[in-house]
């Protein structure tokens, strides 16, 4: 079963709209490379746990993959052939909100050719634009 | 140790977003210089020379303006969203017999028998606060790994570091260590993944709450 919170204080969420760039959560912080996402919008938790599945493989044990993103939202839907009204749908599934620049998985301890190789894998998984990303230099 | 880099500077008296965009747009990046107690100066450096300048790993630079040549820290850096660009750069003055804290990378060499013993290599530490002469800043520390087994960490404190720099974080801290592989969890077993919807917080205080008036 792919991710999802354990405790809730809503089940529904309202849709919402993804603004602005990240500001957050947009540097490689864990590991040495990460996967940047380009654009904005819904990740859903099966879409994370198929990018997990295939940097798992990818990678076949060595080194270590950080998922940066959770889906905390829940996305209603109303069963097909249903009349108008009768209230807000049921959640059909978990998305993480993105916004351009997040960076969606990281990977440590591996070189950099094979940590390219495996991202590259994932962000064929990923329903936007992405790009490989190592850590920025460090100031201060 | 990074090689001195000189950063040419201009004075600029606009302020704003507008005239920032513009300075960006003309290959600049609007900067500012304060510290020790003197006029906090807005200034405005090459894009292509700061950025030279720090992927090279200089620390402290050689600030050049029209009268004077002064020795300052960049103390901070603004990037855009993407990691692509630098927005904004923060000089701090510094002299060059004082001693100040910097970030420096800690770099891994050599080749982990822990890891050709299939373990993992993790490093939850990837920079270093330190305080060092300004004038003696190392690039990076470099951590050698050839006898690092299977179980085994390096420390803080077993860091050796170039004389005059001391370390400013947890002496016990692990730097890199050698873990074994992590079981790949199978689709479907991922921990919090068990149930089939959240528990929402306070239903069932209110349930019960129905019943008992029941």
């Amino acid at each position: 079963m792919p991710l999802m919170p354990k405790r809730v204080k809503f089940r529904k969420t309202q849709r919402g709209k993804v603004r602005g760039n990240a500001l957050r959560g947009n540097t490689v912080s864990h590991g040495d490379f990460g996967l940047q996402s380009l654009e904005g919008g819904w990740l859903s938790a099966e879409a994370i746990e198929a990018g997990r599945i295939t940097a798992t493989h990818s990678v076949r044990g060595e080194g270590r993959l950080y998922i940066r993103v959770f889906p905390h939202k829940s996305v209603t839907s109303i069963p097909a052939e249903t009349r108008m009204g009768k209230g807000k749908g049921e959640p059909e599934f978990w998305a993480a909100v993105i916004k351009p620049g997040m960076i969606l998985y990281e990977i440590g301890g591996l070189p950099e050719a094979a940590a390219r190789d495996a991202l590259a894998r994932v962000a064929y998984k990923m329903p936007f634009r992405c790009r490989f990303v190592a850590r920025r230099p460090t100031v201060g | 140790m990074a090689e001195s880099v000189v950063l040419t500077t201009e004075k600029r008296d606009t302020r704003g977003t507008r005239t920032a965009r513009k300075l960006r747009a003309a290959g600049r990046v609007p900067g500012v210089v304060y510290g020790h107690k003197e006029e906090t100066v807005s200034v405005s450096v090459g894009a292509d020379d700061l950025l030279s300048a720090v992927r090279h790993g200089a620390r402290v630079v050689d600030l050049q303006s029209e009268n004077d040549l002064q020795k300052a820290q960049i103390a901070e850096l603004q990037w855009d969203h993407l990691g692509i660009e630098v927005l904004h750069v923060d000089f701090r003055r510094v002299a060059a017999d004082e001693r100040i804290h910097v970030t420096i990378p800690v770099e891994i060499k050599g080749i982990a028998p822990g890891v050709s013993a299939g373990g993992v290599l993790d490093q939850p530490i990837h920079t270093l606060a330190i305080e060092c002469l300004a004038v003696n800043v190392p690039d990076s520390i470099r951590v050698n790994i050839n006898e690092l087994q299977l179980g085994s960490a390096i420390h803080v404190r077993d860091l050796q570091l170039p004389p005059d720099v001391t370390a400013l974080v947890d002496p016990d801290a692990i730097v890199v260590h050698v873990t074994s592989p992590q079981a790949e969890p199978e689709a479907g077993a991922i921990p919090g993944g068990e149930q089939a919807e959240p528990e929402v917080i306070g239903r069932k205080a209110a349930v019960e709450e129905g019943e008992e008036e029941k």
